[in-house]
């Protein structure tokens, strides 16, 4: 597997949303918003590139009956370091993405990589790898919050497209649900051909 | 395979230990500068130098912070009062505002600006809150004049004066109690109101664990003292003279 094909293959065939289906507890609750699924995907793929790279620096040291332990130890302290780091030297960055960051220690798109892909493979390779399913995250997270904001309040990125009352439902979770299970088909459609 | 993973659970606390260590102080720093931003973000804008006295206040074991903004030539600016949500909860956590009031010259009192300054309340949702224009600013706009505002959500009272944010009742709700927390405080910071701490431990269950009764006891204390104090309020009650009796802990 060539290197960019690392990369690519996260935003196509190993799509974590649509086609691995992982992480979906963070993608159902932020992606009521263009810009919040996008705030997600990118804390994601930063956390991600850092864990997959430390992931496969220590993995020869890590016997495999305490692998899951040692690998959920290593991100939750990723996570909870970047986040301090966040807040105190770019707080502005911190007001905005801050709340996503927490969720990122649970989301196991993180521990699917480190578990299927870091562990097994050096550290340039888990970095791309990181990159790419990061990308690939980020991408898939900031459409579902598109559609769900343009259908539930008829704005994209803030801006108004429509002054309507629009349904509700679709920021709610129920709407979340819908369009994500419609985008999943649509995407395996037309990735499929 | 006990060793290797307590090796690194060891080496991953001591990292997050110092990088703890090493942000506290900035982070800590940082809040403060915000806090301090958003006191005089909640005021009518003023060039020239202030000077910010803080008074702390407990209603129901939860502090309020008024500060007196006063302007280089000794008159008051307004009061910046940094209030939580003390009976409602929002969706996740208690809500925490920083709301402006000024004395107009009239003697009556108007909410200047309202700025949320912590919240964990859902994206797209409930956190529309910290959103410019949301409709919760909107309805204090509508009715600047804290006395005349009834503290209720309209979906769950049609007298209330607020609109609630789309979706987001409870967060709303827990918004509207912060304001009127805030409104407590200043009329309490400014003698208006008397919620000494007798007062507020005689009131039931109200200083140990806040509930509904306690602070709906202050509230009612609340409109009723505006009411009856309104001629007072020329009189320039300062704040810093009440301290000593006032505050306490």
């Amino acid at each position: 597997m060539s290197k960019l094909q690392l990369i690519t293959k996260g935003i196509l065939k190993e799509n974590p949303t649509f086609v691995l289906v992982l992480g979906m507890c963070p993608t159902l609750g932020v992606t009521s918003s263009a810009i919040n699924g996008m705030g997600m995907g990118v804390a994601t793929m930063a956390v991600l590139i850092l864990s997959n790279m430390a992931i496969s620096l220590i993995k020869n040291f890590i016997p495999a009956k305490v692998r899951i332990p040692a690998f959920i130890v290593v991100i939750a302290s990723f996570v909870t370091i970047i986040e301090m780091l966040m807040q105190a030297y770019v707080p502005s960055l911190y007001a905005s993405l801050g709340v996503f960051i927490p969720l990122i220690v649970v989301n196991c798109v993180i521990l699917g990589r480190a578990e299927a892909f870091a562990s097994k493979n050096g550290v340039f390779d888990s970095a791309l790898d990181g990159i790419g399913i990061g990308l690939g995250f980020t991408l898939s997270l900031t459409v579902v919050g598109a559609v769900r904001e343009i259908l539930g309040s008829g704005t994209i990125f803030g801006y108004t497209l429509v002054e309507d009352v629009m349904p509700l439902i679709f920021i709610l979770a129920p709407g979340g649900f819908m369009v994500l299970g419609y985008l999943m088909v649509l995407f395996n459609k037309i990735a499929k051909r | 395979m006990v060793l290797v993973l307590f090796t690194i659970t060891a080496v991953s606390a001591f990292l997050v230990a110092l990088v703890n260590d090493l942000t506290k102080d900035t982070i800590e720093q940082k809040r403060q500068q915000t806090e301090d931003l958003a006191k005089l973000e909640v005021l009518p804008a003023y060039d020239g130098e202030v000077e910010l006295i803080d008074t702390v206040r407990k209603i129901s074991d939860f502090e309020v912070v008024v500060t007196t903004v006063k302007k280089s030539d000794g008159e008051t600016l307004g009061y910046a009062v940094k209030a939580p949500s003390i009976t409602r909860n929002g969706y996740a956590d208690r809500i925490t505002l920083m709301v402006g009031f000024v004395e107009q010259e009239d003697s009556t009192t108007l909410i200047s600006g309202v700025k949320v300054l912590s919240q964990k309340e859902t994206p797209g949702l409930g956190a529309n809150m910290i959103k410019p224009d949301n409709k919760l600013e909107a309805s204090i706009k509508r009715q600047p004049n804290p006395a005349k505002l009834v503290f209720k959500v309209k979906k769950d009272d049609a007298s209330g004066s607020f609109d609630a944010l789309t979706g987001s009742t409870i967060s709303s709700r827990a918004y509207v109690n912060a304001v009127e927390t805030a409104y407590a405080g200043y009329l309490w910071a400014t003698g208006r109101l008397d919620l000494s701490k007798e007062a507020i431990e005689s009131a039931p269950s109200g200083a140990s664990a806040p509930s509904n009764k306690g602070a709906e006891d202050v509230a009612a204390t609340g409109a009723t003292t505006v009411e009856e104090c309104g001629e007072e309020l020329n009189s320039n009650v300062e704040p810093e003279a009440q301290k000593g009796e006032l505050s306490n802990e």
